[in-house]
């Protein structure tokens, strides 16, 4: 018997969203996954473990705040070179990051004397960690119907078959 | 035939000075095996460069794609959001157009399961005009 389908209100979904454009979030990425690391990963691990995004609104909620206070502190401290990174990255189709390494080396300068962020070396963000977390595993994330029950152990002497597996013409 | 007081071009008194008719083929240039070596050796030091410039390159690539990973939790959270935002709205209009029809359960689930089955784009744009499903579905593809 179908059921009704659960979705939350628009009240629910409502977050402080992040205006932002994507040259932006490339230019502030590394030093966004070494500062903002304890909310991504949970909110991550949520998702993959529950399987269902409904679950995961707060944690979402958590990696927008998290996100909204990153920037909002970039922009109080190195606005300037922020700026000239972005832009710099903005102005190529891919936004590669090999164009821009100076402007790069300004911000991150800038952040590493006011705010003491360092930037991760190449693969840190890339290396698996252990989450830890209050909410506990969910059991049957895949709504599975309860399985069957394994055969029997079969008592008593089994013998071999009597003329083999009597498959077509083989008698062995 | 005529007399030696004819004009005639002859040669210089004394006759020309020697000169080399014998065959000059010197033998120069380097041998043949210090030529594959060079040969060898510009290709070597090719391929050492393109090696030395694709581990470069590795390194690059592995650089963008961590900018991906640090940003994917909030572009998944933005995508879940507008998702469910997609989902509540198209309820809503369900429950406005279908309710003079008998028998219709709003929102009622297509599957016979309670887990979350991510939605189609086509049931997800229903509603909306065509070019914003051709836009999610085609916008970014660069082939055809």
């Amino acid at each position: 018997m179908p059921t009704k389908l659960d979705v939350p209100t628009l009240q629910e979904l409502k977050v402080d969203e992040i205006k932002v454009s994507s040259s932006v979030l490339k230019a502030a990425a590394h030093h966004y996954g070494s500062q903002c690391d304890k909310p991504n990963k949970e909110f991550m691990l949520c998702r993959w473990e529950e399987k269902d995004p409904r679950k995961c609104l707060e944690e979402g909620r958590k990696v927008n705040e998290c996100a909204l206070n990153f920037f909002r502190q970039i922009k109080g401290n190195c606005a300037e070179s922020f700026t000239e990174y972005w832009t710099c990255l903005d102005y190529s189709n891919l936004a590669e990051l090999r164009h821009c390494r100076k402007q790069q080396h300004a911000f991150d300068s800038c952040v590493l004397e006011k705010l003491g962020w360092e930037r991760p070396d190449l693969g840190d963000l890339s290396k698996v960690t252990k989450v830890a977390t209050s909410r506990p595993l969910p059991e049957n994330p895949y709504h599975a119907r309860p399985r069957p029950e394994p055969n029997q152990t079969i008592e008593g002497k089994l013998e071999p078959a009597k003329h083999g597996s009597r498959l077509f013409f083989w008698n062995w | 035939m005529a007399g030696s007081k004819v004009k005639q071009d002859m040669p210089p008194p004394g006759g020309y000075a020697p000169f080399d008719y014998k065959r000059n083929l010197p033998k120069r240039g380097l041998s043949g095996y210090s030529m594959f070596g060079i040969g060898i050796g510009i290709m070597v030091f090719g391929y050492w460069r393109l090696f030395k410039w694709n581990r470069e390159r590795r390194r690059l690539q592995i650089e963008e794609l961590e900018a991906r990973i640090a940003l994917m939790p909030l572009l998944q959270a933005e995508h879940d959001r507008r998702t469910l935002r997609m989902l509540r709205e198209n309820l809503e209009e369900e429950a406005v157009i279908m309710k003079d029809v008998p028998g219709w359960k709003v929102g009622q689930n297509v599957f016979h399961t309670d887990r979350w089955v991510t939605p189609l784009s086509e049931e997800l744009f229903n509603l909306r005009p065509r070019e914003e499903l051709l836009h999610k579905r085609f916008g970014f593809l660069w082939y055809v």
